[in-house]
């Protein structure tokens, strides 16, 4: 996925760096710090890297990048993040919520970094790529929550 | 008396039987439902973005429809639309922001005036477990039982008020007035992968496997849960799914209303429970 920079440089002009620079852009990664941050609610400057979160991920073994990883790069403004597939991998299952010692409401951040993708287009769950099988035999809800989280 | 009770979709198709046990186990003990007249999905999961109002709406509706009726109380089952009212509810309480978006969606004014209660709440609170202990027909003794709440009933704690974000005991406590044991289950809210069952099964099948074999390991005969989608991921996927075989620590899932209905007596087919299931029960405590 190509993260379009919206930010201005110097003198109001776009910036200009290309689509890899970008992912690694000071400025524009900073805005996405911004967003975060106030689209979670949450101060993401608060974490102490301790790796609680980590170690009570659902997601472990499965996440290329665990939470408290999640949350340095947010903290870096480092905007490869938003195409990590460990954001979508969460089951928002609020175990690290519940542990943060800083009191840091993970999920949210997560969450966060899922809809500013999916604000923009980008999701992950299709109806075509679940199995049919799969598709007669689940729940409703797992259906319902699935499309909500994963897609736009 | 009867008290408004909202099913939620997935009760209605896959978990009728998480519907029938509900209702037949509370008529049992004296304590009867009914339907709310109009409903719709709560929207199954909550919204984590501060600014999606939208994602609440549905179960904004449910719980100003519930508060029309003026008993007071809601009760609902499925831990996924427990969890989403129950911090809908929350919002509508405490959140002056979220109250006053919410209300523009709205026909009457709602401020939270609803109770939400899971049949847990209303047996510990309208039966008592006490009470319950002595109208047990069918005393489970012998029965181990491993209590899965996942992980939509206790957290976030403050929100959901039902005990100890890690450590809820609601349902053991039930379980102990059935006559039968809890056994001691350390991975009681841990997650089962929940929807990511669709985007990712091979990890929704590790975790429902180590939740298996976490029960196992306490030596329990049984498992029993709220959810269904919690029960779909610990019954299915650790067949095929991971590509591992039938596995060795495979217990029966059932609800936690289903076992209570066997205690109560109350014919397998109110409850929606399999013949399979009995025997399984049966040679657990043989
Ligand atoms: S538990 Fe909290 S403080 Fe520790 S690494 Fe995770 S977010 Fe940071
Ligand atoms: S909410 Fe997401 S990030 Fe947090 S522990 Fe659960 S799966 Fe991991």
């Amino acid at each position: 996925m190509v993260v379009t920079c919206t930010v201005k440089v110097a003198g109001n002009t776009p910036c200009t760096n290309d689509a890899e620079e970008r992912g690694r852009c000071v400025v524009t990664g900073a805005e996405m710090t911004r967003e975060v941050k106030a689209i979670s609610g949450q101060n993401p400057y608060l974490c102490m890297q301790c790796g609680l979160c980590s170690a009570s991920c659902t997601g472990v073994g499965f996440m290329d990048l665990l939470p408290r990883k999640v949350m340095r790069l947010v903290q870096l403004g480092d905007k490869k993040l938003l195409e990590n597939r460990a954001i979508w991998l969460c089951s928002t299952c609020l175990t690290c919520t519940a542990r943060c010692p800083r009191g840091l409401d993970v999920s949210r951040v997560m969450e966060a970094l899922r809809v500013i993708n999916l604000r923009k287009g980008t999701e992950v769950l299709a109806p075509e790529g679940i199995p049919e099988e799969l598709l007669t035999e689940i729940p409703q809800m797992a259906l319902t929550s699935g499309f909500r989280k994963l897609s736009s | 008396m009867s008290i408004p009770y909202f099913p939620g979709c997935t009760l209605h198709v896959k978990a009728k039987d998480l519907d029938d046990s509900t209702r037949a186990a509370l008529a049992a003990l004296g304590l009867e439902l009914t339907e709310l007249p109009e409903w719709t999905c709560c929207g199954a999961v909550f919204p984590l973005a501060q600014d999606n109002y939208m994602g609440m709406v549905a179960a904004a509706r449910i719980l100003a429809n519930a508060a029309k009726l003026g008993d007071g109380r809601l009760v609902t089952v499925c831990s996924f639309c427990y969890h989403v009212l129950k911090r809908v509810n929350f919002a509508f309480r405490n959140r002056t922001e979220a109250r006053n978006k919410l209300n523009e969606y709205l026909e009457e004014h709602y401020n939270g005036e609803v109770t939400l209660l899971h049949p847990l709440e209303l047996i510990r609170d309208d039966v008592g477990f006490d009470v319950l202990q002595d109208r047990v027909y069918r005393r489970l003794k012998g029965l181990k039982v491993a209590c899965y709440y996942g992980c939509t009933l206790s957290r976030p704690a403050e929100e959901m008020g039902f005990g100890e974000p890690e450590n809820p005991t609601i349902m053991e406590e039930l379980v102990a007035a059935l006559g039968a044991e809890p056994v001691g289950f350390s991975w009681k809210t841990k997650c089962c992968g929940s929807y990511q069952v669709l985007n990712n099964a091979a990890l929704a099948a590790d975790r429902a496997q180590a939740v298996l074999e976490a029960a196992s390991r306490q030596g329990a005969h049984v498992i029993i849960t709220s959810c269904p989608l919690c029960r779909y991921n610990l019954e299915r996927l650790p067949v095929g799914a991971a590509g591992k075989g039938e596995s060795e620590a495979r217990l029966p899932v059932l609800y936690f209303t289903q076992l209570l209905g066997i205690a109560l007596q109350l014919p397998a087919t109110t409850l929606g429970l399999d013949s399979h299931y009995l025997d399984a029960l049966k040679e657990a405590r043989a």
